[in-house]
């Protein structure tokens, strides 16, 4: 599904990704995890071809990155920023409408299809009723469930989402970890930025771990997220309780 | 519900641009009745209306080629000015972005002062080439002073936008005092005037109206996504930087343009984009109409007043609208103010 290999970037003279390798298979639900600063988005950017890369290949279905056309690329990886400032007034329904833009040409108006797509995206995301509010006054939770919403009226086979719970309170995190785990039950690759590794643990099958730009371990979540790792990686104390899942930390 | 509504208004505001159209035909110098303007206006045609009384040759004359095409002129400019204000908001995501703010419309002066003095007025083009070239080297200079970190800063922008008017202003300044004999001929483009309008400016200002018009059509789909963020729009498939650079060559050739004929007319391009979002909402497919409507009917309001307001002599129609556009930008800088405090 994609592959990444001896991937370079560098902002002006400074590296950010040093030889990053990976690959992601159809359905997996990867975790992308590092302390600040590691690469995490950068990663995230390059696979979305939101800033050019020096050197490596990226592959989307056997096929280089670079070779896609914008809107070819936007009908594969749909993409959740880790912030979505409003400058304007936009509806619900409008924002998630704005997912289709892929699919539609210039000058037509919005078909009956893209409609439906637009309410089944909003009725599995739970936002449908909130379709007429303005999407200024929605709470973090209802306003991320909107952006996933648009995500998915992208219909792409890969969604890639740059932390999208880290502005959120405890509940909506759950939420939204909850809704990510539903669409990747579709069969949609999700790759998430997180730093939470408690979600990493309960939610996420798989986990990329970057340390100072490089890929410094990945596998799956039971191996990656050892006490070792965590020690080693993130500088605490770490404790997993194994039953449940769960992961104390406390300062080292 | 709100569709219908929407068309409703949309109706009423095309009633209201054509009922001041004809307004703007009525007033001027020489008095003449609405019955006598209708008649001149339809007498092309060979047609004879029951009710109105005869015209004469003179009279026919001055609708037809002295008011006609001026009235027309400011539809067409007002339109132009709103739509880039449109464009100009969605592309720097910046409600205070319009042609004037963003020293568009100054450069374009600037540049025709430069024209003037060199002695290319006589040109071919001369004076519209020079216009578009400062336009964009205007623009060009502000965007490259506000933008840091792939974002063009709101505050940068501003302070941008009025540092180079200012400058802009001195430069024409001394280009007036070093030049006396052309001082007339630029104090023009620096005010703004409608009264040497003729058809072949007309003709010209809606070419590149119309056409400027339908590339911002094509392309609104795209600033929607453009208005919620680069990132965003490019992971919806827009192409980010072409369109960006087609949006701001298009509407600075339609704002270089329109200065080049009538000088420079602040201020529209701020004000009504923000009005016909209050009635329509941000989609910009749909505002694009309403921008068009809504422009036309606030130049045509400029130059009703310009013309009335202390006859014989006219008000540069500029300055009406900066005298309605300027309290607004005020309010808007209020508040942002307020919003940021939240």
């Amino acid at each position: 599904m994609i592959e990444v290999e001896g991937l370079n970037c560098f902002a002006g003279k400074k590296q950010i990704l040093s030889d990053v390798s990976f690959s992601l298979r159809k359905g997996e639900f990867a975790a992308l995890i590092g302390n600040n600063g590691s690469g995490k988005t950068t990663l995230l950017k390059c696979l979305t071809r939101n800033i050019a890369f020096q050197s490596g290949n990226i592959k989307i279905d056997q096929k280089d990155l670079l070779s896609y056309s914008h809107k070819e690329l936007a009908k594969k990886i749909a993409f959740v920023p880790q912030h979505t400032d409003l400058m304007f007034d936009f509806s619900a329904h409008q924002l998630v409408l704005m997912g289709r833009t892929p699919y539609q040409k210039p000058l037509y108006f919005d078909s009956e299809k893209d409609l439906e797509i637009v309410e089944q995206a909003m009725k599995q995301t739970n936002t449908w009723h909130l379709r007429n509010s303005n999407a200024k006054t929605l709470s973090g939770g209802e306003f991320q469930r909107v952006i996933i919403a648009r995500a998915l009226a992208q219909q792409t086979p890969v969604l890639m989402l740059d932390e999208p719970i880290s502005n959120l309170d405890i509940h909506y995190q759950f939420e939204v970890m909850s809704l990510l785990q539903q669409i990747n039950a579709k069969g949609i690759t999700v790759l998430i930025v997180l730093h939470e590794l408690n979600m990493t643990m309960q939610y996420c099958n798989k986990v990329l771990l970057m340390q100072n730009g490089t890929m410094a371990a990945q596998g799956k979540t039971s191996d990656i997220l050892s006490v070792e790792n965590i020690e080693l990686f993130f500088d605490v104390k770490a404790q997993i309780t194994p039953l449940e899942k769960h992961i104390i930390i406390s300062k080292k | 519900m709100k569709r219908t509504r929407n068309r409703i208004v949309f109706a009423l505001l095309c009633i209201v641009a054509a009922g001041l159209l004809f307004v703007d035909c009525i007033v001027g110098v020489s008095t003449l009745s609405a019955a006598k303007a209708l008649q001149a206006l339809v007498s092309p045609f060979g047609i004879s209306l029951p009710f109105a009384p005869s015209v004469s040759e003179n009279e026919i004359y001055i609708v037809l080629f002295l008011r006609l095409p001026r009235v027309l002129f400011s539809a067409v400019a007002g339109a132009g000015l709103a739509v880039c204000g449109m464009a100009f908001q969605a592309l720097f995501r910046n409600p205070l972005s319009d042609p004037y703010v963003l020293g568009v419309s100054s450069g374009a002066s600037l540049g025709a002062a430069v024209a003037i003095v060199l002695g290319a007025e006589s040109m071919i083009w001369g004076v519209g080439l020079s216009s578009f070239a400062f336009a964009v080297l205007t623009v060009l200079i502000i965007i490259r002073i506000s933008s840091y970190g792939n974002r063009i800063h709101t505050s940068t922008l501003l302070l941008a936008g009025i540092s180079i008017n200012f400058l802009i202003s001195a430069i024409i300044s001394l280009l007036m005092v070093l030049n006396k004999e052309q001082m007339e001929k630029i104090t023009f483009w620096t005010m703004g005037s409608l009264s040497y309008i003729d058809y072949k400016d007309l003709a010209m200002v809606a070419c590149t109206v119309v056409i400027g018009t339908l590339a911002v059509l094509f392309h609104s789909r795209d600033l929607n996504a453009l208005l919620i963020g680069n990132q965003t729009a490019q992971s919806l498939g827009v192409n980010v930087e072409r369109t960006k650079r087609s949006i701001l060559l298009i509407c600075t050739l339609m704002v270089s343009t329109i200065v080049s004929c009538s000088g420079v007319i602040g201020f529209i391009g701020l004000v009504i984009p923000h009005m016909m979002r209050t009635i329509v909402g941000a989609d910009n497919r749909k505002l694009l109409p309403f921008s068009i409507v809504g422009g036309s009917i606030f130049m045509t309001i400029g130059d009703i007043l310009s013309k009335s307001i202390i006859p014989p002599s006219e008000i540069p129609p500029g300055s009406i609208t900066a005298l309605i556009g300027a309290p607004f930008f005020i309010y808007l800088l209020f508040n942002s103010k307020k919003r940021l405090n939240q």
